[in-house]
């Protein structure tokens, strides 16, 4: 038996957990390659035209590893915190994986609530009985997997840089490298330290989002406007770049929300989708970067460059 | 002593030179044509006899194609559109609050405050609001792009032609041709389309503040213009050498990069012209990444890289050009 890993969505979030689960249980596993060109193709092909980017690339990692392997985790993930809820794509992502790529072996279904022990334990259970171990194996297989997920810090906080933004979207834009084209080296190399919403406490998210005039049902969007409001309106960064695949509704209400606080605090969105040509977001990072070095450098006040242009 | 700007972009490429004063002394127009290099040496050609290679205190390339186009020239510094543009408009007129800058494949929205950037934007992937846009239905309706401008001005009463898709508008253009509405009419509308569209998609949510700038290839055209100062209500001004902002920006600042370092210009001379330059592309495979490598030689030489996502070609050339 052979279990496969697509390494798409938030197969790096939950990486250190699944991986210590499966070797402790002594099960053989495949985990897809990075994301690359191939998998991009694989997953236009295969999926349905209206899907953000990150499920067209997550159908794409299914299809490379489907036939190596005997059973592939797709997880419905339908919530990772007590009445809150992920994108409403995960719910339906094992139809799509069925009805869209052929010949698939067979795949998880059941759904997966992550903020309880016991709802959690169940999903392993029912996934532990395919691979048939039985209740006691699976729970100890959870607990060390648990021990190393929680010893893990995700997430970025750059420091020693001369500028430094807040980098927000869902997980998975932010972890695939290819899809983003490494924006955070990108940045980087501009002199640009990032920071993730992990490095701000809980509490200071909740304060901004509890402002809110309706509680919001997703827990990543929770994340991004808590960290995005408490960060700009304390000026702790210089700027936010938001990271935001193209067609993404819950992303649509919350740059809006976001921008409506802010104001005036430099807030770039990015959007990404299938391109490769790395050329568009070069320049919207450089001038982004641009403008918070003449911003800083002129106190904006009076540009430098201005003066030493007129002086002449 | 001249300082030398160049703008790559899509649709078009231009030179300027700037004399000392900081005065447009001579610009070139030329269309790009899908070849950045070829555009660039047939533009050198034409300003070779006419100054010396020692004459050229810096040098500035900006555009899309800004990054080929250093390492062919030699470049002292080397700016995305935003700062080069905004650079040039505040550099006319201190006083500019907004810049619209329109071109073939991007349209772009700059505020300024006190000559400060304080926020921008740049259409998504999408065509509706961009100046291809307009090439297109110029086309296709056998009016040279030129003309389109005035034929606005001859309508009475604009077609109201469908926004937000370049494509929606086509069709919905199309079909206004077969109920047999005046070209003029259908212009109009169009103009009109346009700017609803570029200050729906580009301009969303952002204040727009007089004074505005309207810069950029489709800035020639007034019935564009005319259509943003009607939406705005109020009067949007269009800068003498509005074509070649970019190219005036990117000179600006590679003069303020070879003052603010003390240094010469690594302008490699009017010569350029007369290289062959050579540009092939193979795929890289060191990685799962495989990328696409653009390599270009100037005859045996290699002297740049794009395309390749971790840098190592990129540098390599980098090396080897400086």
């Amino acid at each position: 038996m052979i279990v496969g890993l697509p390494k798409g969505l938030l197969f790096h979030q939950y990486e250190k957990f699944i991986t210590e689960f499966l070797k402790v249980l002594q099960i053989d596993y495949i985990i897809s390659k990075d994301t690359n060109k191939d998998i991009l193709n694989l997953g236009v092909k295969y999926c349905v035209d209206e899907a953000c980017l990150p499920i067209k690339i997550f159908h794409g990692h299914v299809a490379s590893i489907k036939d190596r392997c005997d059973l592939v985790i797709v997880p419905r993930i339908v919530s990772v915190h007590e009445k809150e809820f992920i994108c409403p794509k995960f719910n339906g992502l094992p139809e799509m994986i069925l009805h869209n790529i052929p010949n698939m072996p067979a795949i998880t279904t059941k759904p997966l609530y992550l903020y309880s022990e016991k709802k959690t334990l169940a999903w392993l259970e029912d996934f532990g009985s395919m691979l048939n171990k039985n209740k006691n194996q699976v729970r100890e297989a959870y607990i060390r997997g648990k021990e190393i997920y929680d010893r893990q810090k995700l997430g970025y906080n750059d420091k020693r840089y001369r500028r430094r933004v807040l980098l927000v979207g869902h997980p998975y834009n932010i972890d695939d490298i290819y899809m983003n084209m490494n924006i955070k080296k990108k940045l980087n190399d501009l002199g640009v330290g990032v920071m993730t919403h992990h490095y701000v406490r809980d509490k200071d998210k909740q304060k901004e989002v509890d402002k809110l005039y309706k509680r919001p049902f997703w827990t990543f969007a929770r994340h991004t406007y808590g960290s995005c409001v408490y960060l700009g309106r304390t000026q702790q960064v210089d700027g936010i770049i938001y990271l935001s695949s193209f067609n993404c509704g819950i992303d649509s209400i919350f740059i809006q929300l976001i921008k409506n606080e802010l104001k005036d605090f430099p807030l770039l969105v990015v959007k990404i989708d299938e391109h490769t040509g790395e050329a568009g977001l070069n320049t919207r990072l450089e001038a982004y970067t641009d403008m918070l070095e003449r911003k800083k450098k002129n106190g904006s006040n009076f540009p430098a460059s201005r003066e030493h242009l007129y002086s002449m | 002593m001249y300082y030398l700007g160049v703008d790559v972009g899509s649709v078009s490429t231009d030179i300027v030179v700037l004399d000392e004063k900081l005065n447009v002394y001579d610009q070139v127009y030329l269309r790009t044509k899908g070849r950045p290099i070829e555009a660039i040496q047939r533009g050198f050609k034409q300003l070779k006899n006419k100054y010396k290679d020692k004459e050229v205190r810096a040098i500035g390339t900006t555009g899309s194609g800004r990054g080929i186009t250093s390492f062919i020239l030699g470049a002292d510094c080397v700016k995305n559109e935003i700062t080069a543009h905004a650079m040039a408009g505040v550099y006319y007129d201190k006083e500019v609050k907004t810049i619209f800058e329109i071109g073939g494949q991007d349209s772009k929205i700059i505020l300024l405050n006190q000559g400060v950037v304080t926020d921008f934007a740049m259409n998504t992937v999408c065509a509706a609001g961009t100046g291809s846009f307009l090439d297109r239905q110029a086309e296709r309706l056998g009016i040279p792009i030129e003309e389109f401008g005035n034929y606005a001005l001859k309508s009475k009463l604009a077609v109201r032609i469908a926004g937000r898709c370049a494509v929606f508008a086509e069709s919905d253009m199309i079909h206004k041709q077969q109920l047999g509405y005046d070209s003029a009419d259908i212009i109009k509308g169009l103009c009109e389309a346009l700017a609803r569209n570029y200050l729906n998609n580009v301009g969303k949510g952002k204040d727009i503040q007089p004074k505005v700038f309207f810069q950029g290839g489709v800035a020639a055209n007034i019935g564009i213009k005319e259509a943003f100062e009607k939406i705005l209500g109020f009067e949007i001004f269009v800068p003498k050498y509005y074509n070649v902002m970019g190219a005036i920006g990117a000179a600006l600042l590679a003069k303020e990069t070879v003052e603010s370092k003390r240094c010469k210009t690594n302008f490699k001379g009017f010569d350029i012209s007369d290289h062959v330059f050579i540009t092939n592309s193979f795929q890289c495979k060191d990685c799962p990444n495989e990328c696409e490598v653009v390599r270009i030689l100037d005859g045996e030489v290699e002297i740049g890289c794009f395309g390749d996502r971790c840098g190592k070609w990129n540098q390599k050339s980098h090396i080897k050009s400086s």
